[in-house]
This record gives structure tokens, sequence and C-alpha cells, in this order.
């Protein structure tokens, strides 16, 4: 299947990291990502390799293995590695395509060049951060 | 002025300003206020209102959220950019460690800095994904 830059766009405006960004700042990003199709077991990262970027699940399945464990199954919609498409850390979970599967994937570096060019986006996602941390703080404090 | 080239000699030592070249080093440290603060003084309260961004310059800075320690915070650590960027009321009371000396900028200079100084606003995107790495540790 074959997105447009617009369902990219939507595709992309769904994740946590990137509320509230204006389509403007979006669909340049749509036009960086690619979308990617996985068969039945395929590897979409492994725990503890440096991460590179994001993955947005577009249909099918992935299974999230942490340590030998299942801890999550992900559906269209979910996605994986928000925060190594800014920091690049090793990946905490590895991520298996169950049955046919397709994803969009956004890498850090295409993320980095719309940053440099688009302060509006810079400061959008810093904001969504922020915002992250604060409600993560409170509901430790509870 | 003697005093503002010490003071850009200094933000030229922080990691928030590594990008910067000296000339806009010079700006940012014209923008930015310098503070001293005594042992125990508040420098933001929880829950009340009025907002500014602060870097640590010298001493230590204790982060309280409902009266609990959560951080200590010392030369080049920034707070107080959370409340302003989501216009709410600070989530944290930071108390002076001793005596603290901190450059400040009044809340609604805050977005003008920030997109004046892309660089800066990266290296604080840096940081704030470090800060929300450790806060999902914490919370597993």
């Amino acid at each position: 299947m074959t997105l447009t830059s617009d369902e990219k766009a939507d595709a992309l405006g769904r994740i946590a990291l990137f509320e509230g960004l204006e389509r403007s700042s979006l669909l340049p990003l749509a036009e960086a990502a690619s979308e990617i199709d996985f068969d039945d077991g395929d590897v979409l990262v492994i725990q503890g390799q440096i991460g590179t970027g994001l993955f947005i699940v577009v249909n099918g399945a992935v299974r999230i293995v942490r340590h030998g464990e299942d801890v999550a199954q992900l559906s269209p919609g979910d996605y994986l590695g928000e925060l190594a498409v800014i920091d690049r850390e090793p990946r905490s979970a590895s991520a298996f395509a169950v049955g046919p599967t397709t994803c969009l994937a956004l890498a850090s570096w295409d993320l980095f060049r719309r940053v440099d060019a688009d302060p509006a986006l810079s400061h959008a996602l810093l904001r969504g951060l922020a915002l992250r941390v604060r409600s993560l703080s409170d509901h430790h404090h509870h | 002025m003697a005093d503002t080239e010490a003071l850009i000699d200094e933000l030229a030592g922080l990691a928030l300003f590594a990008d910067l070249p000296r000339p806009e080093l010079a700006a940012v440290a014209h923008t930015l206020e310098e503070e001293w603060h005594a042992d125990g003084q508040r420098i933001l309260r929880e829950g009340l209102s009025g907002t500014g961004f602060y870097i640590v310059l010298e001493g230590e800075v204790a982060v309280r959220i409902g009266g609990e320690e959560r951080a200590r915070l010392h030369r080049g650590a920034f707070f107080g950019e959370a409340a302003i960027l989501l216009g709410e009321p600070p989530g944290a009371d930071v108390v002076a460690m001793g005596r603290a000396r901190v450059v400040n900028l009044a809340g609604p200079a805050f977005h003008e800095f920030l997109m004046r100084h892309p660089s800066v606003m990266y290296r604080m995107l840096q940081e704030q994904t470090r800060r929300l790495r450790s806060a999902n540790r914490w919370n597993r």
C-alpha cells in the first residue's frame, strides 16, 4: 500500500511527540518519512542497538520484546522509537512484525534537518516533551 | 562593560550555549539578568504564577514537589521553562541551597529568546528528552 503525503502527515500528527504541530511542520516530515513493508517475524529494531528513528504501525501488528519477554503488541496507529528519533539512545526493547506489516519510518537525521529549518517545530517538540515530563512527575508523585 | 565580558565567558562554558558564536553569546548575555539568592530563598514557587527561565551559574538549588526533594541542580542546569512553555504555574519549588547565583529571563521574553537562538532551543530539546527518559525509568 502506498500512503499519500497527507495520510503520512495524519499518521505523524497522532504521535504524542508531534501533538499540536501545524500542518506546515508535519508535511515536510511526512515527505521525509518512508513506508516499509515487513514479513511475518521480520525485525524492526533490536534491544540495545542505537536507535535511529521512529516507526508507526500503519497495517498489521508489531510484537515488543524486552529481555526475551513479550511486553506489548502494537496495532495500527501505535508507534515506537519516539524518543530515539531525538536522542538516539539504545533501543529499550526489540520489535518484530506479526504477519505482513507496513510501517511508516522517520529517521532521526531527517527530523534534525527539519528542526534546523523550522524553529516552530523545535518549539513544539520542546513544549510536548515538557508536558510529558511534567505529567510523568505528577503521576509518580501520586 | 567588564561585567558583561565575564558573564559572556561564563555562558560560553555551558553546554546549553555550546553552539553559539561569541557575538550571539554577547546578545544572550545582554538579555539575561544575573541574580544572587540567599540560602533558603525560593526562586520559583510551586503552584503560584510568576514564571521565569533560570540557569544556575554558581552554587546549588533544590527542586521540590509537594515538599519532597526531587533533584539538586548545579552550574549549567536550567529550570522554569516548563511553566512558560505550558502556560501553567511552576510545578515545583526551586530553593537556593546556600548562596546561589543564577541568570534569569522573564516568562514573556522566553518565546522570542528561543526563536532568536534556535541552537539553544535544540540543546534544551536534547535535555528534555533526557529528563523524559529518566522520568520514564523512575515510573516503571
